[in-house]
């Protein structure tokens, strides 16, 4: 049984709202990982996600590389709850 | 991903695909990879792991998955990853999966489509492999040159387009071209014989090929001699 949590991921760096939102959406629903974007302007991004810790590190990985016209400068993390079991 | 078309259309030869293999091809574009499982069963994909964008065709096949070579993530049959090694205890959600095509063998060829196309549209029986002509030029040229015949194989007594095939009766043998447009300047045609063509029919027909080949690409002007 998988230990899942939920984290806080605030990107910072030269982010394009639109790119950026879509590829977050992309990529999450991708690793199914529930998500919200609670913060986004052209300079920064905090989203909350839930999931196995994997898998949040997956997510959190391709979005530092990516979109193209990004460029993610640093990545803070914060685990908002302890971690439950499904 | 480009889709791909609704009609089948001849990628590889059977022979080309042997069992537990992957092989990269290109069709109008959309970068392919056809593989085949330990049962013998064929597969195609769009040519790319979703993790990081490796193409699966540079993969290994092992029992009824395909693993990118890049981080070994698993495939099954259905295009669904089933096992990240980084991450062995993870149950891996079915949102991380490769899109499928159809795929089928007929007369030799491996043949694609996009998914959910009828394979009773595929021509019926089987053939003997010749090879496989990739050569740079639109489809269009090389098919065009190759409806006069293979050259110096004999003479041609029919040359009849059925959907993706070209029949060709030359020199008293039966062949049979299976037309893969593979991009704007690229195209490939997977030849095939009846059963029962000599050795020495069959090097003459292979060398004939090469001929067709050189006459494409010098009418394209992408030859050596351009």
């Amino acid at each position: 049984m998988p230990m899942l949590r939920t984290v806080t991921l605030r990107f910072e760096g030269h982010l394009p709202e639109a790119s950026f939102a879509e590829f977050a959406a992309h990529r999450a629903a991708r690793l199914s990982l529930p998500h919200a974007i609670l913060m986004q302007d052209a300079g920064a991004a905090v989203i909350r996600l839930t999931g196995p810790a994997a898998l949040i590190d997956a997510f959190e990985m391709a979005l530092s590389l990516g979109p193209a016209d990004c460029l993610v400068r640093e990545v803070r993390r914060q685990d908002n709850a302890p971690p439950t079991m499904e | 991903m480009p889709d791909l078309p609704s009609q089948w259309t001849p990628v590889a030869l059977v022979a080309d695909l042997p069992v537990a293999t992957s092989a990269g091809t290109v069709l109008q574009g959309a970068e392919v990879v056809i593989w085949r499982d330990s049962a013998g069963r064929v597969h195609a994909w769009e040519d790319r792991c979703p993790h990081r964008g490796m193409k699966l065709s540079f993969g290994f096949v092992r029992g009824d998955r395909i693993a990118c070579l890049y981080h070994g993530w698993q495939y099954d049959g259905a295009g669904v990853c089933r096992y990240i090694p980084a991450h062995p205890e993870l149950e891996v959600p079915a949102s991380i999966c490769v899109p499928a095509h159809a795929a089928a063998e007929a007369l030799g060829m491996v043949w694609v489509a996009a998914a959910g196309t009828d394979p009773g549209s595929l021509p019926p029986g089987g053939a003997e492999p010749l090879r496989s002509l990739f050569v740079e030029a639109p489809l269009e040229v090389l098919v065009g040159l190759a409806q006069a015949g293979l050259p110096g194989a004999g003479a041609v007594t029919e040359a009849r387009r059925d959907g993706a095939l070209l029949h060709l009766s030359q020199g008293g043998t039966r062949i049979a071209a299976g037309m893969h447009p593979m991009g704007p300047g690229a195209a490939a045609l997977h030849l095939v014989l009846p059963a029962g063509a000599s050795e020495d029919r069959r090097l003459a027909l292979v060398t004939a090929a090469a001929g067709l080949r050189r006459a494409a690409e010098a009418a394209a002007g992408t030859g050596e001699a351009a």
